[in-house]
């Protein structure tokens, strides 16, 4: 697969128009080759594919370098206008400055072109990005932002962008305590919240729910998931649990919709440092004891095993995909409206 | 201590929200012809990725049958290495491999033999024992044309096709027939064991995310439909050319010709999906009804004037000069099969009754495209009275479906100026732009569709049949010719004289794709 990346132009700008009209420059092609011009007139003829607008916040530059090479390969799939907004509020002097710039890339021979804003703001301005990044949105298309890190729930900036968008994208994995993860269901749940709520961590845990369903819908299975006495889950020694959490309670939001309330059991597991690797689930019942068993192993599998009393059934492996920020950012660019489910399991989670 | 949901479950509660709305129950898979080609380039790659990817439940278990002198472990070896050389993801994962490989077995028998039969049923019970596939099973026939009908029968009276509990599904590869009469004695003899709805007729050109797409393009932008019909389409064309010639399939290609290699299959698809009503869901009686109707609908053909054959003779592609037809392997130095069809056809319908569909397909054209091509009428008037615009061409809307996957619009634009200048342009959008990420494999899709029992994108009997009975009146029309002095058209080129002649007669033209 070819791959070629051409920088198409960067500049430098401090007012929302000039930006405005570099923006539709570098769209369209309308640099002032003159009227008439072979440029002016390819450029009636250009369709231009983009899926979204895309706003990121980063806090620092070091920030601003890791965000910009995700957005980078996330535009080879997703091409979209960008808007990243480096806010430091905290730093004394106001300042304000835009850089516009484009990109052009080739794969297999498609051109997939998408346009870039930098806003770096300091001071008072750094609190009212939210105003200068609004006119600069492609109109129609959705509009997401994606908060890499913590959320600054406090700042005003961020009930701002939340305002402005369709969908808040987070990751739940990176740190959130009990109270971030309470604050970003207060967020989901804001009476008329417009932008519905996704998270990479909840996207990173697709493969265990898609086998653990998996599970029951074997002949004969059904009957026993009304009979789950249990759930156990095994996850690393690095203090973060929110992915832990997030599954236990998306178990216990999908068993509460059918009046079982399943009691959550959390372990640790010396051997691994991060993230859920073992979930098992015990059930009872008539039909006697079984246990659903998934384990994550290197090189990215889950393996995948029901005891039915002393009897193993068959034994499964399948992949479980390590995912690269971008890939899991474009999962939530395709996503339409609230995900029930996830808030659901942020709700059960926290309980 | 957990409470216990006061009824039973009647849905799998923990499914909400996932892709897909269930798992496939456990199966056995029984492909025979398991040490040919298509099982090795396209069935095990997919069944491969497939659990790879999570589709496949629990249990899922394949018997390879074939008459080759193989053991189960020369079996097991010959797919990895078919994985390895084929599957669309690399490196392949030995642990996923391993677990699928669990699950494979091998008979070896020829394909009438009533004992070997015995010996697959005997299997196909340990399967059922040991790795729960409950009496599910997918017969698969990926062998020559001519082993469908025995192997159907050996199935139907060993009783492997209706033992005990569990659904038995049977998938059969194209061509289904060579005729009409042939493929109505193979729908005949297949249902003597089988009814209608457990047979899953593949044709891979559906299971291609491409055509597809044309679906989804038509039926779920609101803004085309009120356009897509005689009213303000002028006509349609619908082309599947190809580059390279024969490959090493002379042989088979002796029998078939453009005509059924092609036509029958994969044109009448496109045809269909190009011209079809909107279907009132995604079921597959729903669609397949409506492509029904449209093969049903079709004028009968004028051979001698709406039907154009063709033969490539020596000549020069993509800068490499190439052997004419009758110089490839296999091939009789005199033979006078065609590589090359033009149809004008027409629906009798109300949304398109006089409306021609110009179809053309063949093999060593300039370059290989797939594409449906909506030309719709002039305006009524054009107040540019002034102006060049005799220098306008009609809108086009293409449908690309390879290479490029994509739709173009061809619009009148104006040149920017003082004065009022038209030029016609096309807006191109390629799907890749937006949605550049792999796309499954055909297979992948069909088998996975066949395991869950979903026959939307398999062909009916009627559906087969009106296409066949289509190709026996072309075929009828040239048997009472005497056939063109082929070859008649130069490899590199878009076809003899006469498919031009075809089209230009009517005041249209050839798009060039």
């Amino acid at each position: 697969m070819s791959n070629d990346h051409t920088e198409l132009s960067t500049r430098s700008f401090v007012d929302v128009h000039a930006i405005q009209d570099e923006l539709d420059q570098v769209r369209w092609g309308l640099h002032a080759d003159g009227e008439g011009s072979e440029a002016a007139e390819h450029a009636a003829a250009e369709a231009r594919a983009s899926v979204c607008n895309l706003i990121t916040v980063v806090g620092n530059e070091p920030e601003l370098g890791a965000v910009t090479s995700v957005l980078d390969r996330l535009s080879v799939t997703n091409p979209s206008r960008t808007l990243i907004l480096l806010a430091q509020h905290t730093r004394e002097a106001d300042k304000l400055e835009a850089e516009v710039s484009a990109q052009e890339r080739t794969e297999s021979g498609h051109r997939v072109s998408t346009e870039r804003v930098i806003l770096h703001a300091h001071g008072e301005p750094a609190r009212h990005l939210a105003s200068l990044a609004a006119p600069l949105l492609i109109p129609d298309l959705p509009v997401i932002l994606w908060w890499p890190g913590r959320p600054q729930f406090d700042n005003p900036l961020f009930d701002d962008l939340c305002e402005l968008a369709d969908r808040l994208v987070v990751d739940t994995d990176e740190g959130f305590d009990d109270a971030d993860l309470a604050r970003l269901l207060q967020v989901a749940r804001r009476q008329k919240a417009q932008a519905s709520i996704g998270d990479l961590n909840w996207a990173r845990l697709m493969a265990w729910r898609h086998v653990a369903a998996q599970f029951f819908d074997m002949p004969g299975m059904l009957a026993r998931l009304a009979h789950i006495r249990g759930v156990s889950i095994f996850h690393g020694h690095d203090g973060s649990t929110a992915q832990a959490r997030l599954l236990g309670g998306w178990m216990r939001s999908r068993l509460a919709t059918v009046g079982i309330d399943v009691p959550l059991e959390f372990r640790l597991d010396d051997s691994i440092e991060h993230g859920v690797c073992r979930f098992l689930i015990y059930a009872g019942g008539d039909e006697g004891p079984a246990r659903f068993s998934m384990s994550r192993h290197r090189g990215g599998r889950l393996s995948t095993q029901i005891r039915l009393g002393d009897q193993d059934l068959a034994e499964r492996t399948v992949r479980l995909e390590s995912r690269a920020t971008e890939e899991l950012l474009g999962i939530e660019l395709t996503l339409p409206g609230h995900d029930m489910l996830f808030e659901q399991a942020l709700a059960a989670a926290l309980q | 201590m957990a409470q216990v949901a006061a009824a039973p479950l009647t849905q799998n509660v923990l499914r909400d929200g996932l892709i897909l709305p269930r798992t496939p129950d456990p199966a056995a898979m029984v492909i025979f012809g398991a040490s040919g080609d298509l099982t090795a380039r396209k069935l095990m790659p997919a069944l491969y990725n497939l659990a790879l990817n999570r589709y496949l439940p629990s249990g899922f278990s394949v018997i390879g049958v074939a008459d080759t002198a193989l053991s189960e472990d020369e079996f097991r070896a010959h797919m990895e290495q078919a994985v390895q050389k084929f599957s669309r993801s690399q490196p392949v994962d030995r642990a996923v491999w391993q677990s699928l490989a669990e699950g494979i077995s091998f008979v070896r028998m020829p394909f009438d033999d009533e004992e070997g039969y015995g010996r697959l049923a005997a299997e196909l019970e340990r399967l059922d024992r040991e790795r729960g596939t409950a009496g599910n099973r997918v017969f698969y026939l990926a062998t020559a044309p001519q082993f469908f009908s025995v192997i159907i029968d050996r199935l139907g009276a060993s009783g492997i096709a209706k033992a005990g509990e569990g659904w038995k599904r049977v998938v059969i590869e194209k061509p289904f027939g060579n005729d009409l009469k042939s493929a109505q004695a193979l729908n005949q003899a297949i249902h003597t064991v089988f009814t209608e709805q457990q047979i899953y007729r593949i044709d891979h050109y559906l299971g291609k995310e491409t055509v597809q797409n044309v679906l989804v393009f038509r039926f779920a932008n609101g803004i085309f439909e009120p356009i897509w019909n005689r009213r303000y389409v002028d006509h349609i064309q619908i082309t599947v050319a190809e580059d390279i010639g024969i490959e090493r399939r002379g042989k088979y290609y002796e029998t078939a010709g453009a005509l059924r290699d092609i036509f029958q299959n994969h044109l009448m698809q496109l045809l269909s999906i190009a011209a079809m009503e909107a279907p009132p869901n995604f079921d597959a009686d729903s669609v397949r009804d409506e492509k029904v109707k449209v093969l049903k609908s079709i004028h009968p053909i004028d051979v001698a004037n709406d039907v154009v054959r063709g033969q490539y003779g020596p000549g020069w592609v993509g800068g490499q000069q190439v052997p004419g037809y009758r110089q490839e392997l296999n091939v009789a130095p005199t033979s006078n099969t065609e590589t090359f069809v033009a149809v004008r056809l027409k629906i009798d319908n109300w949304r398109w009754a006089d409306t021609p569909f110009y179809l053309r397909t063949g093999k060593r054209l300039p370059s290989r495209a797939s594409e449906i091509a909506i030309q719709f009428k002039n305006p009524p008037h054009l107040p540019f009275a002034k102006t060049a615009v005799q220098e306008l061409t009609p809108n086009v809307l293409v449908m690309r479906i390879q290479p490029h996957e994509g739709a173009s619009l061809k619009i009148a634009a104006k040149i920017p100026g003082p004065v009022m200048r038209l030029r016609t342009v096309n807006m191109d959008f390629f799907y890749g732009s937006s949605f550049m990420v792999e796309s499954p494999d055909a297979y992948e899709r069909l088998v996975l569709d066949c395991l869950l029992g979903d026959a939307t994108l398999f062909a009916r009997e009627d559906e087969v049949e009106r296409a066949w009975s289509l190709v026996d009146r072309i075929e009828a029309g040239w048997a009472s010719e005497p056939p063109p002095a082929f070859p008649n058209y130069a490899a590199g080129t878009w076809g003899p004289p006469e498919a031009d002649a075809l089209i230009e007669h009517d005041g249209r033209r050839w798009r060039r794709p």
